[in-house]
């Protein structure tokens, strides 16, 4: 267990280059980490589980993580519980686009406005995950 | 290999040599065996290097500068900031790493080792070491620097 | 170059945590979208991770560039671990140090110059994609 005091929450995106959604995932991440929960999250890089980041691993283990997957192969998700600890929350942006209406997500590099929507959507979910696992007051 | 003294703040894990002394700000001071005079090299701590990002240029005061205490030794362009490296203790730079013009990132990669900055030359170093960090009191010190800076990491 | 012809598989990194990654990934896209898009195809680095078979298969069977946003080297040894043949690993930390007037800021969004350096990046591969799909039909236009 880490020394620090405080405790806070893992944010692995799968950042998935392929497709629209991976650059979601992303963007969302980004968002909670340095704007709407700022302090309480981490980002872990997702390959560094593989390319031996084992402070990504420890940190994994000990702490919960929530895992953002573009797509359902959910890489982040499987990939997290394979090679560390089952990730406290997943969620996929496929999924969650679907349920809120957001259709026609596109452009990998510069989103589009169904993406940028999408975007919102996901970090707004994702901050609320974050409450969740850290068992905050107010959480959903 | 000296004793390690090391923590882990969030997903970051410092280490800290128990065979040298510090800087509040950073830079180690490890007195050479051997060199009755007093020749001294530093580096950067692992603290340092991780908050200040993989190294991109390093270029130090040549051999033959006087430095007092409090003067840039140098300075350590990263991918996040570029850093003055304020000179721990006062002396002669006597060489500098040949290492870092080809491979800064070896200031990385091993801090505490083979990325060390610079050699000094120091008179009266008795008396400058005592005005340095141990150890331990470096190791509170980063520690506690640590915990309200990693979200910066 | 048609589908299914050689192409040139590019896995940038997944760097999340610094401009450099982003940069890595910009390049990428340069890459794909814009100078060579006949020529080269992406691997998403998170499906290596996971060890999807279609993915190993698609890297184990072309010439692989990684682009690495930091000394971890993370695409490199995940194409490494998944049986991939590297044919050239670029640091965007090596290109950066050839054109300090290029720094990358911003994550989320690079500045100007990180865009530049990303550009600059991706063209200097270019004469090496070339070589690895001479004589295929229908290449792209050299910028």
């Amino acid at each position: 267990m880490s020394d620090s005091p405080e405790r806070k929450a893992g944010i692995i995106a799968c950042s998935g280059e392929e497709l629209a959604e991976g650059t979601v995932t992303r963007l969302a991440a980004l968002r909670v980490l340095h704007d709407t929960r700022r302090g309480d999250t981490v980002t872990l890089c997702l390959p560094l589980f593989l390319a031996g980041g084992e402070g990504e691993r420890t940190f994994a283990r000990d702490f919960p993580t929530i895992t953002v997957d573009g797509c359902e192969l959910r890489c982040a998700a499987r990939a997290t519980e394979r090679y560390s600890a089952r990730p406290a929350a997943s969620l996929v942006v496929t999924e969650l686009a679907a349920a809120r209406g957001i259709t026609g997500v596109a452009g990998c590099r510069r989103l589009n406005d169904a993406g940028q929507r999408a975007v919102e959507a996901v970090a707004d979910e994702l901050a609320g995950l974050v409450d969740q696992v850290l068992g905050r007051e107010g959480a959903r | 290999m000296p004793d390690i003294l090391q923590v882990t703040v969030d997903k970051f894990t410092f280490r800290v040599p128990t065979d040298r002394v510090f800087s509040p700000e950073g830079v180690w001071v490890m007195w050479l065996p051997g060199t009755a005079e007093g020749r001294v090299r530093i580096g950067v701590t692992d603290y340092l290097q991780q908050h200040s990002g993989d190294v991109a240029f390093a270029d130090m005061m040549p051999a033959g500068t006087e430095l007092k205490a409090g003067d840039e030794a140098g300075t350590i362009e990263t991918i996040k900031a570029t850093l003055q490296l304020v000179s721990p203790i006062a002396g002669v730079v006597v060489a500098t790493n040949p290492a870092l013009g080809t491979a800064p990132e070896i200031i990385n990669q091993d801090p505490y080792g083979e990325g060390w900055l610079a050699e000094i030359m120091v008179t009266d170093g008795a008396a400058q070491q005592s005005r340095l960090l141990d150890p331990d009191a470096y190791f509170a010190h980063m520690k506690e620097q640590a915990e309200a800076e990693v979200d910066a990491l | 170059m048609k589908d299914g012809m050689r192409k040139v598989v590019i896995v940038p990194c997944s760097g999340i945590g610094k401009p450099f990654g982003t940069v890595a990934r910009e390049a990428a896209y340069d890459l794909v979208e814009d100078l060579r898009p006949h020529a080269t195809r992406l691997v998403a680095l998170s499906k290596l991770v996971l060890g999807d078979a279609e993915s190993r298969a698609i890297v184990a069977a072309h010439p692989v560039i990684t682009i690495d946003g930091c000394k971890l080297n993370c695409a490199a040894k995940c194409v490494q671990e998944s049986g991939g043949t590297i044919v050239r690993e670029v640091a965007v930390l090596e290109v950066f140090r050839q054109h300090k007037d290029l720094k990358p800021e911003g994550i989320a969004e690079l500045n100007p110059e990180g865009v530049r350096l990303a550009r600059v990046l991706a063209e200097e591969l270019l004469p090496e994609i070339d070589a690895l799909t001479a004589g295929a039909a229908g290449e792209d236009d050299h910028v």
